[in-house]
């Protein structure tokens, strides 16, 4: 009886949520194809159109109205995040691996690392740039000073799913590997790593994402040179017309994309997954 | 080598895991090319004793000795001893060629390609696998996945393998194939298998030799007739699981337990006074039976249980002690009894076996 009633409740609520998670995107998506130049970020759509994707990549006649000035920013925050992403994912898998064997002090150690992702972004920025300028005296710079920022960040990321999927990983199959006259290092390299393959993923894709559009820390640490979401920041506080919602469709497409990878890799990696799952269950 | 050569030595290997000691000074020499069986309750150390031998784990103190080479300090993968999980632990992401050709792939040693395949074809024709070479682990049985992990060791060709409950994981009919398998490869391939095992009829059966561990000390070792009809502890007797034990009290050579004072000839040291008498060497008699061959034991029928071979009876005594009687059905069938009906158990004194804590005479 009971769920007759709440299951259409719990539906319509669950409809209600997902609007308002996408609500924002769709508005977004749907005055990028304003016409230009005239036309604003506004209701009604005067007349559909493409101009504003056009004029992203400066395909149309000059007009009142810059180019967004994003190309060396998107270069420099796709730059920052795979860098991140690459340390992040290496310490992550690195700090998991030794949190296996217990340590003595590994509880503070695991506290000092997660606290990395606790910490509030602009206390952490700000200290590190006050850090380097006035105590080593360094120039904070987005590929330096941010880029520690954005490791100090994601890192406790990667740290974590890789502990969630080691804290599972059935060791044995390594004393296989050794009991065959194969080096750790081999057997981490052909037997553990490619058995880990899917949480690395995930903690790759974590470290991208959050680097990708990493705000607070990076406004302090980064100097000069900006990343993308600070060059867009900087444009909204000037005026704001459909490129940059052009701009954020693209953007948003460009993470779908990457999660498409992420999924095919995934799907094929679980596949895998399973079959040594399987092999656990019958033992 | 010849046979009598240790192929390894355990020198005081003691190994604890906080106040719990799982290895406690264990001592043991064994032979080369045999099969040796480690029985032990689940519980005594005996998979602790494995992984210290295979470099798994170190020992706190004491040396391994292997080969006539002290490897305490070498590392597992440098060791060249063979291991057999009871999990399998294949390679879930290799075919079952690949996960047998591991070892020879990714080795110190240089292996050709051609030689990759010819030993890895030996070895999977060995264990009768031929045709699965490019499944993959989820594929396969359980029974397969035991061969493929045998042959994973094997084509190593290893001096010494370590088999950690290799049947455990198997049904009832597999396990008695393999144990028969185990041995015919072994006998083979001149290498010695230590095998452990919680199942004292698997130990009995397989190994050349048996040791017993409990509580981190092994506690007998020997032939498995030796172990079998002496055992040298009421620990021992009760692990094999063939023996009424029953406490009393010894003194001046007469044994006082619940079926009166029986007068010992011989005792075997232990920290408890127990005497043992084998399942099938207790006889059962009607109540009212004059001429016994020794003591009396008064017992009421429980059940029976049938074996094929054997029907084990149990009964139980006033002190509400389990009492089991094996009849071997070659000495013709068994008497008819009726459940909760008194008889007498009886046996020949001669055949009993007395442990105590005052060596008689």
């Amino acid at each position: 009886m009971e769920s007759k009633i709440m299951k259409p409740v719990l539906a319509v609520y669950v409809g209600l949520f997902i609007l308002f998670l996408y609500g924002p995107f769709i508005v977004l998506g749907i005055i990028s194809f304003q016409q230009g130049p005239e036309g604003g970020p506004q209701f009604p759509i005067i007349e559909w159109s493409t101009y504003w994707y056009r004029h992203l990549f400066g395909m149309v006649p000059p007009s009142r109205i810059a180019p967004l000035p994003v190309g060396d920013a998107l270069i420099r925050s796709l730059t920052l995040a795979f860098m991140t992403m690459v340390t992040a994912t290496v310490l992550g898998v690195m700090a998991a691996q030794a949190f296996r064997k217990h340590f003595r002090g590994a509880s503070v150690v695991f506290y000092l690392i997660v606290l990395g992702m606790m910490v509030p972004g602009v206390l952490t920025g700000l200290g590190i740039s006050l850090l380097s300028n006035n105590v080593i005296g360094i120039d904070r710079n987005w590929w330096s000073t941010a880029f520690v920022a954005h490791v100090v960040y994601t890192f406790p990321f990667a740290f974590l799913v890789m502990l969630a999927i080691l804290n599972r990983f059935d060791a044995s199959v390594e004393e296989a590997s050794w009991s065959l006259g194969v080096s750790p290092i081999t057997t981490f390299r052909k037997v553990t790593f490619p058995l880990i393959f899917p949480g690395v993923l995930s903690a790759m894709l974590f470290a991208f994402t959050l680097s990708f559009d990493e705000f607070p820390r990076t406004l302090f640490a980064s100097g000069r040179d900006q990343t993308l979401p600070l060059a867009i920041y900087g444009t909204f506080s000037v005026e704001i017309h459909p490129n940059i919602f052009a701009f954020g469709v693209l953007t948003t497409l460009f993470s779908f994309a990457l999660l498409a990878v992420y999924g095919i890799l995934m799907a094929l990696s679980v596949r895998r997954a399973k079959r040594m799952a399987m092999q656990e269950d019958i033992a | 080598m010849t046979r009598s050569d240790p192929i390894f030595r355990l020198d005081g290997i003691t190994r604890s895991y906080g106040p719990l000691v799982a290895l406690d000074h264990i001592d043991f020499t064994a032979e080369n090319n045999s099969y040796i069986a480690l029985l032990g309750p689940s519980g005594s150390g005996k998979t602790s004793l494995l992984r210290v031998i295979a470099g798994f784990e170190k020992p706190d103190s004491g040396r391994i000795w292997f080969q006539g080479r002290d490897i305490t300090d070498l590392p597992a993968h440098e060791r060249g001893i063979g291991f057999v999980f009871q999990n399998f632990a294949l390679f879930p992401h290799l075919t079952i060629f690949e996960n047998i050709a591991f070892g020879l792939r990714n080795g110190p040693v240089k292996v050709t390609e051609a030689e990759i395949t010819e030993r890895v074809r030996a070895n999977i024709e060995m264990v009768g696998l031929s045709g699965l070479e490019d499944r993959s682990p989820d594929q396969i049985s359980g029974g397969q996945k035991q061969r493929v992990a045998l042959a994973r060791s094997l084509v190593m060709q290893p001096k010494l393998v370590l088999l950690d409950e290799p049947l455990g994981a198997l049904d009832a009919n597999l396990r008695e194939r393999m144990q028969t398998e185990l041995r015919a490869i072994r006998e083979r391939l001149n290498v010695t298998f230590l095998h452990v095992t919680g199942s004292e009829t698997e130990a009995l059966a397989m190994g050349d030799k048996v040791a017993v561990l409990d509580q981190g000390r092994i506690i007998q070792y020997g032939t498995p007739d030796e172990i079998y009809d002496s055992p040298n502890s009421s620990d021992v007797a009760l692990f094999l699981n063939r023996y009424n034990l029953f406490d009393g009290k010894l003194q001046n050579g007469t044994f006082r337990g619940s079926f009166g004072a029986v007068s010992v000839p011989a005792v075997r040291a232990n920290e408890r006074d127990v005497y043992a008498v084998r399942y099938d060497r207790t006889q059962i008699f009607d109540t009212e039976t004059a001429a016994l061959p020794g003591p009396a034991l008064p017992a009421r029928f429980l059940a029976s249980e049938y074996l094929g071979s054997s029907i084990i009876f149990l009964f139980e005594t006033a002190d509400h002690k389990t009492v089991e009687v094996d009849h071997h059905l070659s000495f013709g069938e068994p008497r008819e009894m009726t459940v909760g009906q008194d008889y007498i158990l009886s046996w020949d004194p001669e055949q009993a076996i007395v442990f105590g804590k005052e060596m008689a005479r």
